[in-house]
C-alpha cells in the first residue's frame, strides 16, 4: 500500500531530514512512526501526501508514483488519504459541522449526502451535541476529534496523523487513539507519527523508529 | 445537480464570503476600475463625438468643378453624362459666371467687405455636385473629383481635400491615441487588480492551503478568486458608465443648442451599445487576468515546495 525506496530528502545544505529511507507498510497495518525532534517523522508523512518534494528514491503510494505525480493531478493522491496535525487546522470561522463538511465540499459531493456522511463521522467521534459550536470554543481534545472525523468523512484506504496527540493529556490521547484503532478495524491503513512512549507502551502495532533522517529498526 | 453546476455554486458562495471579508480592498479595488474605465470612456465619448463631427461636415462637402472659358458645347454634354452616370450623385447644378459673381459679390457685402467693381466678370462657369449620403461619401468624392480632372474643358475641381484629410488624419491620430491610453489603463488595472486579489489570497492562506491537503483540485481553490476578479470588474464598470451616463444628461441638456449651431443635425453622443458591451467585457476580461495571474503565481509557489 505505501513503499518508500531509498528515499532522500534535502532541506539547504546541511544533513538531509530523510537519508536513504526505504519503508513498506501494508494495507491495514497500523504502524507508528517515532524518534526524537527533527527525526523525520513529519517530513516522510509531508511526502506522502505531496506537499513536498525529495530528490531521490521512489514513493508509492496504491501503486500511484508520487515523485511523477503532476501538481495538477495531486488531487488524487490526497483524496485516498486523511491527514490529521498535531494543531488540527480547523477553520476558526466555520462551525464543527462545517468543518467537516468542508473536505467532502472539495471533492464536489451533493449537499444531501454530505450532511449525512458529516452527521455520521461526528457521530463515530461522539461530537454531535457540539456541531454547531466553533473551533476555539472546545477543548484541545475535541478539536482533534473534529479533524479526525473531517480525516475520516470521505472514508479514506490510509490515515496519516503527524503527532495528533502532540497537545493532548494522556488520559485524552489514550481515547484518541482508541478512536483511530477502531477506524483502522474498519480496514484504513494508519501511519501515526508520535514521539510520546506512553502511546508506544502497549506494543500492539508495529513501530518503526527514526534518528537524524534514517530508519533505526522497523 | 451536476459536478460543474455543484462547483460553480460552491465558488461563488466562496467568492461572497471573500468579498465580505475583504470588503475594502474590494471596494478600493472597484473604485479603481471605475475611475479608469471612466477616463477610457471620457476619451471614447470625445471620440466618437468628434467623429459625428467630421460624418456631418462630410455630408456637407460638394464637389465644385469648375470650366475652361473655351469649352465646347459636346465637351459639356459628355461631362453632364458623366454626372448623370454617377448613381452616387444627388443633384447637380449648374452655376453660370453671372451668377457665380453675384453670389460672389453678395457674400462678400454680407461679411462686411469691400464692394467689387472689377470691370470684368473673373470667375468661370461650374457645376455644384451634392453626393448622396453615405458612409464612403468622402472617398466617393474624391474618386469622383480625379475622374472629372481628366476630362476636357474642365479647369479644376474643389470640394476641401486638404481639410478633410487633415482631420481625417486627426482621427487616425485619435484612434491610436485612445488605443494607448486602453492599454495602459489596462496594464495598470491588472497589477491593481492582482494585488488585491493577491491581498484576498493571503488572508485566506490557512483555508486554501487546507483545500489542497483534503484532495481539492486546483481549479477548485483558483475559481473563487478568478469569480471575484470578474465581478471587480464588473461592477467597476457598470458604476463609471452609470456616473458617465448621469454626466453625459447633465451636458447634453446644456450643450445642445451650442452643438447644433456648430454642426446642424449632430446629437451630442454617448457611448454607443458595442462600445458599452466592449467596456464591460474588457473589464471582466482584465479582473479574469489579473486574478488568473495571482492565484497561478500562488499555486506555483506552493507547488515547489
Amino acid at each position: 500500500m505505501i513503499q518508500l525506496f531509498n528515499v532522500i530528502k534535502n532541506y539547504g545544505s546541511g544533513k538531509p531530514a530523510l537519508d536513504d529511507v526505504s519503508i513498506k507498510i501494508e494495507k491495514g497495518e497500523f504502524v507508528f512512526l517515532t524518534g526524537p525532534s527533527g527525526a523525520g517523522k513529519t517530513t516522510i508523512l509531508k511526502i506522502l501526501f505531496g506537499w513536498e518534494h525529495f530528490e531521490e528514491g521512489q514513493v508509492l503510494v496504491q501503486g500511484i508514483n508520487v515523485g511523477r505525480l503532476d501538481p495538477g493531478n495531486i488531487h488524487t493522491l490526497r483524496r485516498s488519504m486523511g491527514v490529521i496535525f498535531q494543531d488540527y487546522k480547523l477553520l476558526p470561522n466555520k462551525t464543527v459541522f462545517e468543518n467537516v463538511a468542508f473536505a467532502q465540499e472539495v471533492t464536489n459531493r451533493d449537499q444531501k449526502k454530505i450532511k449525512f456522511k458529516t452527521w455520521e463521522a461526528l457521530k463515530n467521534v461522539g461530537l454531535t451535541p457540539k456541531k454547531d459550536s466553533f473551533p476555539p470554543q472546545l477543548s484541545g481534545g475535541e478539536q482533534q476529534r473534529v479533524a479526525i472525523a473531517r480525516a475520516m468523512v470521505n472514508t479514506p484506504p490510509i490515515i496519516l496523523a503527524d503527532e495528533p496527540t502532540g497537545n493532548l493529556d494522556q488520559e485524552i490521547s489514550n481515547e484518541i487513539l482508541k478512536l483511530f484503532e477502531e477506524i483502522n478495524r474498519n480496514g484504513a491503513t494508519i501511519v501515526f507519527a508520535t514521539h510520546s512512549q506512553e502511546i508506544l507502551k502497549p506494543g500492539k502495532h508495529r513501530v518503526i523508529v527514526l534518528n537524524r533522517g534514517k530508519v533505526v529498526s522497523s | 445537480m451536476n459536478s460543474a453546476t455543484q462547483t460553480l455554486l460552491t465558488s461563488l458562495r466562496t467568492t461572497i464570503s471573500n468579498i465580505q471579508a475583504n470588503k475594502q480592498t474590494f471596494l478600493i479595488s472597484v473604485m479603481t476600475i471605475a475611475i479608469s474605465v471612466g477616463i477610457l470612456g471620457l476619451f471614447l465619448i470625445i471620440f466618437l463625438n468628434l467623429n459625428a463631427l467630421l460624418t456631418s461636415w462630410n455630408q456637407h462637402v460638394q464637389l465644385v468643378v469648375y470650366l475652361k472659358n473655351d469649352i465646347s458645347f459636346a465637351e459639356k454634354s459628355d461631362l453632364q453624362d458623366l454626372f448623370k452616370s454617377n448613381s452616387k450623385i444627388q443633384s447637380m447644378e449648374e452655376i453660370n459666371k453671372e451668377k457665380a459673381w453675384e453670389e460672389f459679390k453678395l457674400t462678400q457685402k454680407n461679411s462686411g467687405g469691400l464692394e467689387l467693381d472689377l470691370g470684368f466678370n473673373p470667375l468661370p462657369d461650374s457645376y455644384r455636385i451634392r453626393f448622396k449620403p453615405s458612409e464612403n461619401r468622402s472617398l466617393h468624392i474624391s474618386e469622383f473629383a480625379e475622374q472629372v480632372q481628366g476630362n476636357r474643358g474642365v479647369e479644376s475641381v474643389e470640394y476641401g481635400k486638404k481639410w478633410i484629410d487633415r482631420f481625417e488624419k486627426f482621427m487616425i491620430f485619435c484612434q491610436v491615441f485612445l488605443l494607448g491610453v486602453g492599454v495602459l489603463l489596462s496594464l495598470g488595472l491588472i497589477l491593481i487588480i492582482s494585488n488585491t486579489i493577491r491581498l484576498s489570497i493571503y488572508s485566506r492562506q490557512e483555508e486554501i492551503e487546507l483545500m489542497l491537503l483534503i484532495g481539492a483540485t486546483p481549479s477548485f481553490v483558483k475559481i473563487p478568486f478568478m469569480l471575484e476578479g470578474i465581478f471587480q470588474g464588473l461592477i467597476g464598470s457598470l458604476v463609471s458608465l452609470g456616473f458617465m451616463g448621469a454626466v453625459y444628461s447633465y451636458l447634453k441638456n446644456q450643450f445642445q443648442p451650442s452643438i447644433d449651431s456648430i454642426a446642424r443635425g449632430m446629437e451630442f453622443q454617448f457611448i454607443s451599445q458595442p462600445f458599452l458591451l466592449i467596456l464591460v467585457g474588457l473589464s471582466m476580461l482584465i479582473g479574469f487576468v489579473a486574478s488568473y495571474i495571482s492565484t497561478y503565481q500562488y499555486m506555483q509557489v506552493l507547488n515547489k515546495k
